[in-house]
């Protein structure tokens, strides 16, 4: 375990403490801050907190935040010349791989509550009047577990494609090919016949939120761990060597 | 005990024989240099030894530890630079130290300790929080050599340490490596195609080409194993002369450039005898010199020697 959080440290240290002497990461940052935290929450109003809708938006913000930097894990080492430094020490290929997927996971899940905290004190000082407006538990519940698993799910895709890829570009647009993938079942729901959307839309109120929160939770649980599971088979020292 | 021994050691890429049978036995605590031309099979060896590549027949034992069973316990008792410094140049020079002593589970105050201590002498430590992106090559090898001596290694692996530096560099990177081979008295497995920096730290060398190992011992049994005793003279001699002293039965070998005769004999200690013919003939002589091949001269013949066979 010492070394999965090795690994980590190492990954979030050049991430955000030295990663650019410039200050362009930090600054990038406070504008995703500005923009998730205030911005939105400012065009929402008071349904920032109340709408269920909002889950789509925090299952969505960790796997664009982790998306963002995961890509550099392997290809980045290797593009650097320094896999192979990192592959001839003590470390098991467990705990690189693992220390990295923990180091993506938490920049996503500290990201996106710190805009969730933002979001909140925004929310109140602009429409509070008094009164003090926070997410309903089973919302901040559902939150948090989608938060570290769609982090999770953004981090091993992440890894597997970063694994496989020639360099940090490469990895990155098979990254942002994989978001737009995503993205397509919402583009097509305006081609869904009208009808078709009303029964679904009826059959989606009849559901128990807190049921299908627990089936989504589940579903992804089981996506993070094949996913895992895959990139732990993926990664062969000699291979990633010879790559 | 060897810090390496290696069994008809081979791996294939192909049908390339990047290490080609290599039996070798490398003593402890002593710097051993690899010898050898680009692609000759270097590299694979050290990869090989440390477990990060699989050999195809053979067997090596690092430290006592099988490389295919045990490369585990190789890589935690070993150091190694390899073809690139690895460093990471977005954090600082104690950062990449210290991410490698945590990596080997040195506690805070032995890592700082250990960063001056290794730092220090390589005059990087008043410079240690500073990212090294942009420093120069020498300075990330020195460091790079540093971060291979982090964890007190039996053994370290340093794969062309030297290459691309500018000689003033690569002199005081090889000044660094024999401080600290001798105040950490550990083993090293030296790569390099500069016979200077092998004769100058090894204590014995191998060399190997094609995967195959072509000769080991020391740099002073290479040089008498594998060359004549040679006779260097300088002046002016006709061409008469030139043609007679081929015809001598104990001139094994000669060249003639720009008033330089540079002769192999059959035995040194009769040099007196070309010496003696070259005044009768009325040559005007300068200087004579009688001295072994340095090795240089071992490493092209071996070299020149595998690829006629080779080819």
């Amino acid at each position: 375990m010492a070394d999965i959080f090795t690994v980590a440290w190492k990954e979030l240290r050049e991430m955000l403490i030295q990663g650019d002497p410039r200050g362009r990461s930090k600054l990038s940052l406070l504008i995703v801050v500005a923009v998730f935290g205030v911005l939105i929450p400012l065009q929402n109003g008071r349904a920032w907190v109340d709408s269920p809708l909002s889950i789509i938006v925090w299952g969505w913000m960790p796997f664009l935040w982790v998306s963002g930097i995961v890509a550099d894990s392997f290809a980045g080492e290797r593009e650097r010349h320094t896999l192979e430094a990192l592959l001839a020490t003590r470390l098991s290929d467990r705990a690189i791989l693992f220390g990295k997927l923990l180091a993506a996971l938490f920049y996503g899940f500290v990201l996106t509550w710190a805009i969730l905290l933002v979001s909140l004190v925004t929310v109140n000082v602009a429409f509070g009047q008094g009164e003090l407006l926070i997410f309903p538990l089973p919302l901040s519940l559902a939150a948090l577990s989608f938060s570290i698993l769609i982090s999770g799910l953004a981090a091993s895709i992440g890894v597997l494609v970063s694994l496989r890829a020639g360099s940090v570009r490469q990895a990155q647009q098979m990254m942002s090919i994989g978001m737009f993938v995503l993205f397509i079942p919402f583009m097509l729901i305006q081609f869904i016949p009208a009808n078709l959307l009303q029964s679904l839309g009826e059959t989606l109120k009849r559901t128990d939120p807190a049921l299908a929160a627990i089936w989504v939770t589940g579903g992804l649980l089981i996506l993070d761990v094949v996913l895992i599971a895959i990139g732990m088979r993926l990664f062969q020292r000699s291979k990633l060597i010879l790559d | 005990m060897y810090a390496i021994k290696t069994t008809q050691f081979s791996r294939n890429f192909g049908n390339l024989k990047a290490v080609d049978r290599l039996s070798l036995e490398v003593p402890r605590g002593i710097v051993f240099g690899f010898l050898g031309p680009n692609g000759s099979g270097k590299t694979t060896t050290i990869r090989l030894l440390l477990g990060l590549l699989d050999a195809d027949e053979g067997q090596a034992e690092v430290l006592g530890f099988d490389t295919r069973q045990q490369p585990d316990e190789v890589r935690t008792r070993c150091g190694a630079l390899l073809e690139h410094h690895g460093l990471y140049e977005r954090l600082s020079a104690a950062d990449n130290l210290d991410y490698y002593g945590r990596i080997w589970h040195m506690s805070k105050p032995e890592r700082e300790n250990r960063i001056r201590e290794l730092l220090s002498p390589l005059e990087l430590y008043d410079r240690r929080n500073e990212p090294i992106g942009r420093w120069s090559r020498g300075m990330k090898q020195k460091l790079a050599v540093a971060r291979t001596l982090m964890h007190h290694p039996e053994l370290i692996f340093l794969d062309e340490p030297t290459s691309g530096l500018d000689p003033v560099a690569s002199a005081t990177l090889r000044d660094d490596l024999e401080t600290l081979a001798e105040q950490e008295g550990v083993t090293i497995f030296l790569t390099t195609h500069n016979l200077a920096e092998a004769e100058k730290l090894c204590t014995q060398v191998g060399v190997i080409n094609h995967g195959k190992l072509l000769a080991v011992g020391s740099p002073e049994e290479l040089r008498s194993r594998t060359s004549a005793p040679r006779l260097y003279v300088t002046g002016k001699f006709a061409p008469q002369t030139i043609d007679q002293l081929k015809t001598n039965p104990l001139v094994a070998k000669m060249e003639h450039h720009s008033g330089r005769l540079v002769l192999d004999l059959t035995d040194l200690t009769r040099s007196y005898e070309i010496v003696a013919q070259l005044v009768g003939v009325g040559a005007q002589i300068d200087e004579v010199r009688k001295e072994k091949a340095d090795l240089e001269d071992v490493f092209l013949n071996l070299v020149e020697d595998e690829n006629r066979g080779v080819a």
